[in-house]
């Protein structure tokens, strides 16, 4: 009898221990739980420091589009995926800009409002939409930030083609860095609880099951907006941070550029997982700067690794690198032969 | 004035069932959206392009032979990647879709810009049609379209390839279980959505210049004419197409210019909003609402 | 089962520690690479941040790196006691695409900034909307810098703060296609008594202003405007202007465009049988391979060389000396714009640098002020950090507009010191 053999997928033993009470027992528990939640916070802060003058630029951009990423995912995780992040970013990023150009709040004050303002309205533009399912949410996601695009262009309000220029920049590099790494890692790790939580618990329910909320007493809708505040909140912050980053805002705010760089992101790093996103993020940033020199075919290695990352690996990296971490895979014995039907 | 609204009307409507067919083929029978619907189109202008102007080759020849390779990458496409992602829609969207944009940027970065990428007509000049000037391409389309309708529908409802086609849309394992391998059959109507892809656009594009940025104008215009007239049926896509064409003649003339791009937009937007499966579609209320 | 663990993970540790070495040699290498310096003095780098699709903006290129050339050839640049080579570093901003937003534009032109260090900037940005945005840039790392955006915005920003912006200077600015064009109009409304004017124009800052200044002189000057379209960058139907231009009896259409569907409007206007001459600006119809492109279809069409160095004009020897350099070198010139202003820019600038004896920027800028001499397109001056043009090359800079006439001919027509023919009626009109 030929001896088969089967691959084996188990729990690391450290895990087994730390899943329970006892990742207090010692300090190789603790830093197992840990180390891979501080490793990225602390290797950015330490990379902020040592990199050129350039590539900080390149960082405070890449953590903006982290919270694009993540926004974007958490969406995903209540069933709604936008095609369209564009829209919420442009948005944030025109309240904020309004808010300091015609009203002349200083920066502490528009970012925080262009936020605040930008989701109610990104919340109210999508309203009329959270009847829809599935794919028809994403088109109609994908067609409004075009529209309003064209629609800009062509009345001319907010600046028209030109778009507004001139507006407060930030006080140096140091406070960009410093405001754009904590709001990162405050939506990453708030973002996560939320989730985790029993409160998050009803929008990972609306995309399982949406009846068996509506079932429990609890509107679909109004749940539904509140996850659209919440994520589009996020995405106009990366909108107003970006508007004050650059000091203008033009009509190339709703460039499906935008739309595309959380769905890379999140195939690349692993939908579904707030840090596979981030992950994703953090990868196709500072590529996408590199493969600069590339001129258009930047885009289209983006959008081949995209393309091959959804056919062949569609888990994403994440969480590849997480069962890594988390298991170890071996061969054993299948006595008796596999069985085969 | 009305008059030329009339005709040019017309005739931007039947470019829209062209555009909007292959697409709209392709989503009836197996149930994938093709994103890359407006790759396809401006590669196959190119194909046609290179074929005419690089290699001397007769016109008719290189359309045909663009025609075919372009069906044939649709079929590939399909093979290779489609087959694995079937039934999970967010993945096939987002497959197709960045192999669109990989097709379109790498034309722009090898240098598709400029008056040099067109297509001449086919025959030049012009005749008169209720007192407007109608150039002999668009009357040509025109004739094309009501062809192209026409062997539609006959071959959906009148052949055994066409019934085969309906048949693994209505209900896959039925058609599976009567022999029709709905593998193939999907591959196929793939191939016949890029054919049809590539015919519109060997047609329509010596109106104009092969421009990269028209091919994600085409996607968005035959998302609007499927959508408005329901993602299954042809006489949709044929009432779709005419209501934006007129709509956007008229806005044209009347309006102003700059808003014709908006209009299909906003008719997707409201039609979304108010009868989400499209206006011949069948009715899914239940599956579409919340 | 645990041995095949160990071995494979000491073999792995080996591979490990060699693919370190070797990566730490490898970065040691590209680092003193960069270092390497030679005998020599540092080239004077030439930033060009562009976005290269637009033809105009490859063809200025084209100019720049001509007139580098040139320069080099005769032994470089004199900067106070040494003389020094010129480098061009161009970078792609791909401002010219619709998707691109205004930020990763900006970005290009830091990146180009920060990493190759240029002295000065030829060119700059090809989008109006960038260069506003990036003239605060180019203030902040004091970079001399002489434009070509068109929008007339430019003068306005830098009238605002000229203290803040002494480093930026442009080229030529759409209110003189105005000017120009508007003489050509007086000629027509002299000649053949044309009153009846139709504008088309694509919507973007630069030829949306150019037309509404057009717009005003028409009204100014008692002619009728019939009707005003704008058009989205990638329109190709044009018919509703046409059958209105057509039903109004008008005589003349004005178009500004500079994106590739625009020569669909010519095509249309020919199925239409519209009897009235195009005159303004076209971007496919300007070169010589329009007439190959087109055929007799354009024969009749006026269009206007922003900058009239671009044209051989046979009373215009130094225009004509550059077209041929340029041809020779690069082929024939097939744009209107940028070409001829490139290349007079980098003349201007360093013979700015060898007045101010040194690289400084301010002293730069201060020498770029005075600047009075003979260019391609003219006699090169600025007034407000911009090129002055007028109707004589041998005091200001010079527009030329010209008319295809038959066996594909460009003759110009205006202005008066370089004419070489008169407007005669299109083929539709007789």
């Amino acid at each position: 009898m030929s001896i088969e053999r089967r691959k084996e997928r188990i729990d690391r033993p450290i895990k087994a221990v730390t899943d329970d009470i006892f990742c207090l027992s010692s300090i190789r528990e603790i830093a197992y739980l840990v180390i891979p939640r501080m490793l990225p916070v602390l290797g950015l802060l330490l990379l902020a420091f040592f990199v050129p003058q350039y590539w900080r630029k390149v960082m405070v951009i890449t953590f903006v589009m982290g919270m694009m990423a993540l926004s974007w995912d958490f969406m995903a995780s209540c069933g709604l995926t936008s095609l369209g992040q564009a829209l919420f970013f442009a948005l944030g990023a025109y309240s904020a800009g309004a808010m300091n150009h015609y009203f002349g709040l200083p920066i502490y004050l528009s970012i925080p409002l262009g936020t605040i303002i930008g989701a109610i309205i990104s919340t109210a533009c999508i309203y009329p939409t959270l009847g829809l399912r599935g794919i028809y949410f994403s088109v109609v996601t994908l067609i409004i930030p075009l529209m309003l695009m064209r629609i800009v262009e062509t009345t001319g309000i907010f600046g028209g083609t030109e778009g507004i220029t001139g507006l407060s920049p930030f006080p140096g590099i140091i406070v960009t860095m410093a405001v754009s790494m904590i709001a990162l890692w405050l939506t990453f790790f708030g973002l996560r609880r939320l989730i985790d939580s029993d409160y998050g618990h009803i929008f990972v329910a609306l995309k399982d099951n949406d009846r068996a909320v509506e079932a429990s007493g609890l509107s679909i809708r109004w749940f539904k907006v509140q996850a659209i505040f919440i994520g589009s909140g996020v995405c106009c912050f990366s909108g107003a941070f970006m508007t004050h980053y650059y000091m203008s805002i033009g009509m190339s705010a709703f460039a499906i550029d935008l739309s595309i760089f959380p769905i890379a992101a999140s195939v690349v790093g692993g939908m579904g997982t707030l840090a596979g996103p981030l992950l994703g993020a953090i990868i196709l940033g500072p590529l996408s700067e590199a493969l600069r020199a590339f001129g258009s075919y930047r885009v289209v290695i983006y959008a081949a690794l995209l393309g091959t990352f959804i056919v062949t690996l569609p888990e994403g990296l994440f969480p590849y690198l997480a069962r890594k971490y988390q298991q170890i895979e071996r061969w054993v014995e299948a006595p008796g032969g596999i069985s085969e039907d | 004035m009305f008059l030329s609204v009339l005709v040019y009307g017309f005739i931007n409507s039947v470019i829209l069932v062209m555009v909007a067919l292959g697409f709209s083929i392709t989503f009836g029978i197996s149930r994938v959206a093709n994103f890359s619907h407006g790759g396809f189109y401006v590669l196959g202008g190119i194909f046609t392009w290179y074929g005419l102007i690089k290699m001397d080759l007769p016109y008719f020849l290189s359309a045909i032979l663009s025609i075919l390779i372009i069906g044939a990458l649709g079929a590939l496409m399909y093979r290779v990647v489609l087959v694995r992602l079937k039934g999970l829609e967010l993945s096939e969207v987002i497959a197709t879709l960045s192999l669109g944009i990989v097709i379109l940027e790498l034309l722009r970065g090898l240098g598709v810009f400029g008056y040099e990428f067109r297509n001449p007509v086919f025959i030049d000049g012009s005749v008169d049609i209720l007192g407007v000037g109608v150039g002999i391409q668009r009357i040509i389309i025109v004739c094309a379209g009501a062809l192209l309708l026409i062997l539609l529908h006959f071959f959906v409802h009148h052949t055994k390839m066409g019934l085969a086609f309906r048949g693994v849309a209505q209900q896959e394992h039925t058609a599976l279980s009567v022999g029709i391998n709905p593998n193939l059959v999907s591959m196929l109507s793939l191939a016949m959505g890029s054919i049809m892809c590539a015919l519109s656009a060997v047609l329509i594009l010596p109106l104009g210049v092969i421009s990269v940025d028209e091919g994600y104008d085409i996607l968005i215009k035959a998302l609007a004419v499927c959508i408005i007239g329901g993602l299954e049926s042809t006489i949709g896509v044929l009432v779709a197409a005419f209501i934006i064409g007129y709509i956007e003649a008229l806005t044209s003339m009347y309006i102003s210019s700059s808003l014709t791009s908006v209009v299909p937009l906003a008719c997707m937007l409201v039609i979304l909003l108010i009868r989400p499966s499209g206006i011949f579609g069948k009715s899914k209320e239940i599956e579409e609402r919340v | 089962m645990g041995c095949t663990k160990t071995i494979s993970k000491e073999g792995f540790m080996i591979l490990w520690k060699i693919l370190c070495r070797i990566t730490l040699v490898l970065i040691a290498l590209l680092f003193l690479a960069s270092h390497v310096s030679f005998a020599a003095p540092p080239p004077i780098v030439i930033g060009v941040p562009s976005s290269f699709k637009s033809i105009e903006a490859s063809e200025g290129l084209k100019a720049i790196t001509l007139a580098v050339e040139e320069i080099n050839a005769k032994g470089g640049v004199k900067v106070g006691n040494e003389k020094r080579m010129l480098k061009v570093e161009s970078i792609e901003t791909r401002d010219m695409e619709p998707g691109v937003p205004l930020a990763d534009a900006l970005l290009a032109n830091e990146k180009l900034i920060l990493e190759k260090k240029p002295h000065v900037i030829i060119q700059g940005p090809t989008r109006s909307e960038v260069l506003l945005a990036a003239m605060d840039l180019y203030a902040q790392y004091k970079i001399p810098s002489i434009n070509n955006a068109v929008a007339s915005k430019f003068v306005d920003q830098y009238k605002s703060n000229p203290e803040k912006y002494r480093h930026c200077f442009r080229m030529f600015d759409g209110k003189y296609v105005v000017a120009g064009l508007g003489k050509v109009m007086e000629k027509m409304n002299k000649e053949y008594g044309f009153k009846k004017a139709y504008i088309v124009v694509q919507d973007a800052i630069w030829a949306v202003g150019i037309a509404n200044g057009m717009n005003a002189w028409y009204k100014a000057n008692g002619w009728e405007v019939v009707g005003f379209d704008k058009y989205p960058t990638g329109a190709s139907d044009f018919s509703s202007s046409l059958i209105k231009a057509k039903n109004a009896g008008v005589q003349v259409v004005f178009p500004i465009f500079d994106m590739p569907q625009s020569g669909i409007l010519v095509q249309q206007w020919k199925d239409m049988k519209v009897p009235a001459i195009f005159a303004g600006f076209i971007s496919p119809l300007m070169g010589s391979n329009a007439w190959k492109t087109f055929g007799e279809k354009i024969e009749g069409v006026i269009n206007i060389v922003f900058d009239g160095g671009n044209l051989p004009l046979e009373k215009y020897p130094p225009a004509k000396k550059f077209y041929d350099a340029f041809t020779k070198r690069w082929g024939e010139m097939q744009v209107g714009h940028k070409p001829a202003v490139d290349y007079d820019g980098v003349y201007a600038m360093v013979r700015a640098i060898e007045r101010a004896g040194s690289l400084d920027p301010d002293k730069i800028a201060k020498e770029l002020e005075k600047t009075n001499m003979v260019g391609a397109t003219g006699r090169i001056h600025f007034a407000d950090h911009q090129y002055v043009f007028g109707d004589d090359p041998k005091v200001d800079a010079i527009s030329a507009v010209y008319q295809w006439k038959k066996g594909g001919k460009r003759v110009p027509i205006y202005p008066d010191s370089v004419a070489e023919g008169v407007i005669e009626k299109p083929a539709s009109m007789k």
